[in-house]
């Protein structure tokens, strides 16, 4: 960890509280211990801890820390899976927790504007009276917020056919490092000059904090077919999921699951997916009631052409809702087979499914490690969870997932879908892209972030920690 | 108009990369020129040369089962066209022009059409950009896959930039199956509120038509024309829900099988109109109430929204000074209800008196300048020619 | 000291389960009040943890805070995709505070008062609970918590005394209630202490209902305190003891199962098993017996109604109580029961799934934190439009009959037996068996 000069320790507390109260601000050790990790495996313990209650806080905060060199970094509900939310390069921990209304629900423009601390299926719950919902449903949607939604560019399994986050937000408040408040964007699709709402989100909290969001809101389908299909094998369910878009037809989602992610999900919400099957697809078409029974019987046909050995379509409302909470809680449902896990995000062009797939196998067994698949077949987005038991075990695991990811980018795919680059990816950015590529990455940090204090240690290679892997790397 | 002395036509992204280099070190400004259907957006400054973009031609890949293709920049729209339809795959945009436009045009002008509506805008289906930037690096953002979150987003900012941030040499775009069936319908109005209501109406199921377009003019009936994509059973049923809804408004739907063709012909009135026009992104429920404005101006001779995305167009035609007042009106009402809006055509006439951008400043600006300054430190590309500068 | 000092801990097996992946947060009340991952499940978990690798001390302030702000209603025990027994975690941790932790003259008398004389003596909780139902008609509440600005201890007792219901019901049951109808089996009625002491009617109407449909009740003499709150207090060596006795003077009883109306108790009868799985003279007697112990709606809807409850023309909404929702997972029963009743209208009620505050001790330990999350559940019970509420736990129905009272609202609350015992008794006794 780096730890860079600056206002530290009981110092920087003490600041802080003078600047915000002493509500706003925790200091002790045992209080710093709490915010050390988020839904993966990094961990840092920040200097402090600020919980805002509105933009002022957040911007008297970051000029405040600009002002004596501390690193900010933004926390919406810490489910993040590549470390976004770690302070790796100690500072403040800004934490949204209590940032979490909902300020607008514009129903007559299809908009809602909301604080970056709202929980994702909180809007879809406040706008389902009105006919609407918030289309990102990361599978952690219970419990991430819009802020990290907006920070990971967070996708989900109906974003196949409608878009992740940064297709549904219009509008950004945001903080920059310095303190200067921008307003971006607004209600409309879109505003003159150059999209800094399309650059910002996604950006993982390096180019400032979100205050607030304006973000679309779409009419709920008048209706839905969920089809489970069970494979014999792990090919014969990807083969499938090439063989349904080469039929012309693009679901709203399409969803693969393993044989051992099906053993842990059914083991943690009992939803109902076969045990023996080698590959299960989950897939949903929706929209207008009118074809919808057509186009799943044909989805259906293909599955049973491609040899699926059971296709079963839910019969009620009751029935999909558990189809997918098997779907959604199936990464912390490894919490049934073993200790920890580590989930890679990499993105291969779907047509490669079953060849990747089979790496995946081969990388499990060179090292030894359980490695279990969940993921959005439909995008070519997989999630490799390896299990492993205790922080020993972590350096070959981490090894097992570099591993699988330059598969994934040798089959001409990215390094991260929908977690984010983080701290966990940052050396691993020069498979994908080149040093030039890079550093125009590092121009628009420094048009947002010139003084570096934005969430360092993210997405950019870090020379201190990346030094390792770069030698690894020429090996 | 503008006086080249100069054109460059490199055949590949290297190619392009030396020659912006070398005009970066020579601090020669460059218009970034494809097939020129654009050259009446934004305000053109002359400069010392050309750089033609139509040598990096062609489609660099396509893998049909995967749904994505990477073409280069200067391939014409219409020829992308045909490459996919041979696998019976289309790029669902709807830009003016098709016929002629490149698609490093399209991309940097932001060329949406009506088919936005379903399928989304060009920063919607850009998943990968190759460019040049203003000191001749090479860039790539994005990839070839339909879900990416590796570094910045920077397709995004070439979306729109209108070549002032780097020329760009490649793009990889999402495509989708064509939809086995696409009709279309129309419904006339008395009063531009009504066809409004109407589309207002279907933008709140789950029919997600392919386009809700409306024009009216001042002596005509308000026209909503609606065109559907997907499977014949959804299909019927949203011309369906289009003829229940506008029954309530005093109307009926007939079907139209002219409409892909009107709706062409809408598209590109910032070309086919004589006079100006101004383009307005509005939040949608603004729409009524500025057309409404729209119509009362002294001038006004047509309007065309795209009613599910809330991007309005506002033909006007007379003295320069009704005109004039016309425009600041339509750019002063984009900004109280919340939009933008910008001047996409104006006589030339006027060219000096009427800028692009009008006055507003649009928020973030400063950032915008940074912005340019760090791709195009030299300021060689495009100089003046976006709102961001 | 460094780790644990004993073997109730939380153990790392237990701990090990949860992959923090904040799914819990959300369903957090304390979290949601106070907006700090210490005062989320995942962060208790995480202080839990800390204590076993030597970086937080068990005796330590903000572990004692942390988890005694917990109100172990076990709202992320259901929404956990991992398994993790939060519960077990939480009175384990709160075990070893107890262990750990030197008390003050104070507090030990409270604790001494409350958990070894007057929840496990039925009779005399009786006495204080018409004490206390006299002394609120007195003002006492006022007085005492006038006093209590400055004397801690009268403010709480304040607070308690706002809780008790106008009346308090303690009258002994009859030892057995015969079936009417086809007999369809026997039960055994668990009438706990708190339901004893003040709300005796609910558990004879609890038995009323049970005989309507076919079971013949008995009310055992020799029951006493479950030890729930002793268990959730930390004071595992009372609850062991007050759960020894239970089974060995109900174990050998010939019944179906054992009735339990207060979600508090057949949770932690439920779990005795778990409390007792290190004597390995009781281990096995206890599991067995808490296979046997059933929520009266659990018993009552999975048997099925042979008797047609009487129409009751009124608006009611449900609220889960947190021991039946989450410590039992008893979701649908309830409402199946509620739904059997004609011309009930059932009205949805925001969060009911989340706990009103009153967490067994909750309310009169932490009355501030209570006293918010009681407010958010009278404005959602205000807003549903119910004249009737209706729980299942007499700690619920006290504390939020308490707060419509504060609020002023016109609504009842009523426990779910005693509103089948009034569906029932509309329907007139010539109808009972079928």
């Amino acid at each position: 960890m780096t730890v860079r000069a600056g206002l530290r320790g009981a110092a920087l507390v003490s600041g802080l509280t003078d600047l915000l109260g002493e509500d706003k601000v925790l200091g002790t050790r045992e209080d710093l211990l709490i915010y050390e990790y988020d839904g993966a495996v990094d961990t840092a313990t920040p200097d402090a801890v600020v919980l805002p209650i509105d933009t002022t806080d957040v911007a008297k905060l970051s000029r405040f820390c600009h002002q004596h060199g501390v690193p900010i970094v933004p926390r919406g509900a810490g489910t993040g899976l590549s470390g976004g939310a770690i302070p790796v390069e100690g500072g403040v921990v800004v934490s949204f927790a209590r940032m979490s209304r909902i300020l607008e629900i514009d129903v007559a423009n299809l908009r809602a504007v909301v604080q970056p601390g709202l929980v994702n299926l909180h809007l879809s719950t406040a706008a389902a009276p009105h006919g609407l919902y918030f289309v990102p449903d990361p599978s952690s949607q219970k419990a991430c917020t819009i802020g990290g939604n907006v920070a990971e560019n967070s996708g989900g399994p109906h974003t196949l056919a409608y878009g992740v986050t940064t297709n549904h937000v219009t509008g950004l408040e945001i903080v920059l490092s310095d303190g200067t408040v921008v307003r971006l964007g607004g209600k409309a699709v879109e505003y003159e000059g150059y999209d800094l709402i399309g650059a910002f989100v996604g950006s993982e909290g390096t180019l400032g904090i979100v205050t607030e969001v304006t973000v679309r809101l779409t009419p709920l389908p008048e209706d839905k077919r969920t089809i489970l299909a069970a494979f014999p094998t792990m090919d014969g369910a990807s083969e499938t999921v090439s063989a349904i878009i080469a039929a012309g037809i693009v679901p709203s989602a399409i969803e693969l699951m393993d044989q051992l992610a099906t053993e842990a999900v059914e083991a943690a919400v009992g939803a109902g997916y076969p045990l023996d099957a080698g590959g299960i697809l989950l897939m949903e078409v929706d929209g207008l009631r009118d074809g919808l029974d057509d186009a799943a019987t044909r989805i259906e046909d293909i599955c049973r052409a491609n040899g699926a050995t059971t296709v079963r379509r839910a019969a009620t409302t009751l029935e999909r809702d558990r189809l997918w909470a098997g779907r959604k809680g199936a990464f912390a449902a490894m919490g049934r087979l073993a200790p920890a896990y580590y989930v890679q995000d990499g993105v291969i062009p779907r047509t490669r499914l079953p060849g990747v797939l089979r790496i995946v196998r081969e990388v499990a067994e060179r090292h030894g490690v359980r490695i279990a698949n969940v993921f959005h077949a439909g995008d070519g987005n997989l999630h490799p969870l390896i299990l492993f038991a205790n922080e020993s075990e972590l350096e070959g695991v981490k090894q097992a997932g570099l591993e699988i990811l330059e598969a994934c980018v040798a089959a001409g795919g990215s390094i991260t879908g929908e977690h984010g680059v983080g701290m966990e990816k940052n050396c691993f950015m020069p498979l994908q892209f080149s040093a030039d590529d890079i550093a125009t990455m590092g121009r628009v940090k420094a048009v947002f972030d010139p003084a570096g204090l934005a969430n360092p240690g993210k997405i950019f290679p870090t020379p201190s920690r990346c030094r390792e892997f770069q030698l690894a790397a020429r090996r | 108009m503008t006086v080249a002395t100069a054109r460059i036509q490199p055949a590949d992204a290297a190619a392009c990369a030396r020659a912006v280099a070398e005009a970066a070190g020579a601090s020669r400004t460059l218009r970034i020129r494809g097939a020129g259907t654009k050259d009446h957006i934004g305000d053109l400054l002359p400069t010392d040369a050309v750089l033609d973009t139509t040598a990096l031609a062609g489609v660099v890949a396509h893998v049909p089962a995967d749904l994505t293709v990477t073409v280069a920049a200067g391939t014409r729209f219409a020829d992308l066209r045909d490459a996919l339809a041979l696998a019976g795959q289309f790029l669902p945009l709807d830009p003016p022009y098709a016929d002629a436009a490149t698609i490093g045009g399209i991309v940097a002008a932001n060329s949406t059409g009506f088919w936005r509506a379903r399928y989304g805008g060009v920063r919607d289906l850009l998943i990968g950009t190759t460019a040049v930037l203003g000191d001749g690096t090479i860039a790539r953002s994005g990839g070839r896959v339909v879900k990416n979150v590796a570094g910045y987003d920077l397709n995004k900012l070439f979306v729109g930039s209108l070549g002032t941030l780097g020329v760009i040499v490649e793009c990889t775009f999402k495509v989708l199956p064509r939809p086995p069936v696409s009709a279309g319908a129309h419904a006339r109005f008395k009063r531009g509120a009504d066809a409004f209501a109407v589309a207002d109406a279907i933008v709140r199921t789950s029919a997600r038509p392919a386009a809700l377009a409306i024009s009216g003019g001042p002596d005509s009936a308000w026209e909503l024309l609606v065109q559907a994509d997907g499977d014949a059973a959804p299909v019927a049923r949203t011309l369906d829900l289009l003829d229940q809804a506008a029954r309530t408004h005093g109307a009926s739907a007939q079907r139209h099988d002219g409409v892909p063709a009107v709706l062409e012909t809408l598209n590109e009135v910032s070309i086919r109109a004589e006079g100006t026009v101004v383009r307005a992104a509005l939040p949608l429920a603004a729409q009524p109430a500025f057309a409404a404005a729209a119509a009362r101006l002294e001038g006004f001779t047509q309007l065309v929204a795209d009613a599910a995305s809330g991007i309005v167009r506002v033909a006007l035609r007379g003295e320069d000074a009704v005109v004039l007042g016309g425009t600041d009106a339509l750019l002063a009402a984009a900004h109280v209800c919340g939009g933008s809006a910008r001047v996409e055509r104006r006589p030339e006439s006027l060219r000096a008196r009427l800028g692009a951008w009008g006055d507003a400043e649009p928020a973030g600006r400063f950032l915008m300048h940074r912005l340019k300054e760090a791709f195009d430190p030299r300021g060689i590309l495009e100089p003046g020619r976006s709102a961001a500068g | 000291m460094t780790g644990y000092p004993n073997i109730d801990a939380p153990s790392p097996e237990l701990l090990q389960r949860c992959v923090h992946c904040g799914f819990c947060l959300p369903t957090c009340p304390t979290y949601a009040v106070l907006g700090v991952e210490m005062d989320s499940p995942r962060g208790r978990i995480r202080l839990m943890e800390t204590v076993w690798q030597g970086r937080v001390e068990v005796a330590s302030d903000p572990f004692e805070r942390h988890m005694y702000g917990c109100l172990d209603c076990r709202a992320c025990e259901t929404a956990c995709p991992s398994g993790v027994e939060f519960g077990k975690l939480m009175e384990g941790a709160r075990s070893q505070i107890e262990a750990a932790r030197p008390r003050s003259l104070s507090e030990r008398l409270v604790r001494l008062a409350a958990f070894h004389f007057l929840l496990p003596r039925p009779a005399v909780l009786g006495t204080f609970a018409h004490f206390s139902v006299l002394s609120k008609r007195f003002g006492a509440a006022a007085v005492l918590r006038a006093i209590g600005t400055r004397v801690g201890l009268a403010g709480r007792l304040a607070a308690l005394l706002d809780l008790v219901p106008d009346r308090a019901s303690s009258r002994a049951l009859p030892a057995t209630y015969s079936a009417q109808g086809s007999v369809r089996g026997r039960v055994a009625l668990f009438t706990g202490c708190v339901m004893r002491a003040a709300f005796a009617d609910t558990n004879a109407a609890t038995a009323r209902v049970l005989a309507r449909n076919g079971f013949e009740v008995i009310v055992p003499e020799t029951q006493t305190c479950c030890g729930a709150l002793h268990a959730h207090a930390g004071e595992r060596g009372d609850a062991r003891a007050l759960a020894r006795s239970n089974i060995a003077s109900l174990e050998d009883l010939e019944v179906d199962a054992f009735i339990v109306n207060a979600a508090g108790c057949g949770a932690a009868l439920k779990e005795y098993g778990w409390l007792l799985k290190d004597d390995p003279a009781w281990s096995e007697r206890a599991a067995r017996f808490a296979s046997r112990v059933k929520d009266a709606s659990e018993f009552l809807a999975d048997a099925g109604l042979t008797a047609a409850p009487g129409p009751l023309r009124a608006r009611v909404a449900y609220d889960d109580p947190c021991h039946l929702l989450h410590g039992q997972r008893v979701r649908e029963q309830p409402r199946a029961l509620l739904a059997a009743i004609p011309e009930l209208q059932v009205m949805p009620l925001v969060e009911a799934d989340w706990c009103c505050g009153s967490a067994g001790t909750y309310n009169v330990t932490q009355p501030e934190l209570s006293a918010k999350l009681l407010e958010r559940k009278v404005g959602h019970i205000m807003r549903s439009g119910a004249e009737l509420l209706v729980t299942a736990n007499p700690g619920c129905q006290m504390q939020i009959a308490a707060g419509l009272r504060a609020s002023r609202a016109p609504v009842e609350v009523v426990h779910l037996m005693d509103l089948l015992d009034r569906a029932y008794a509309q329907r007139g006794s010539d109808t009972g068996a079928g």
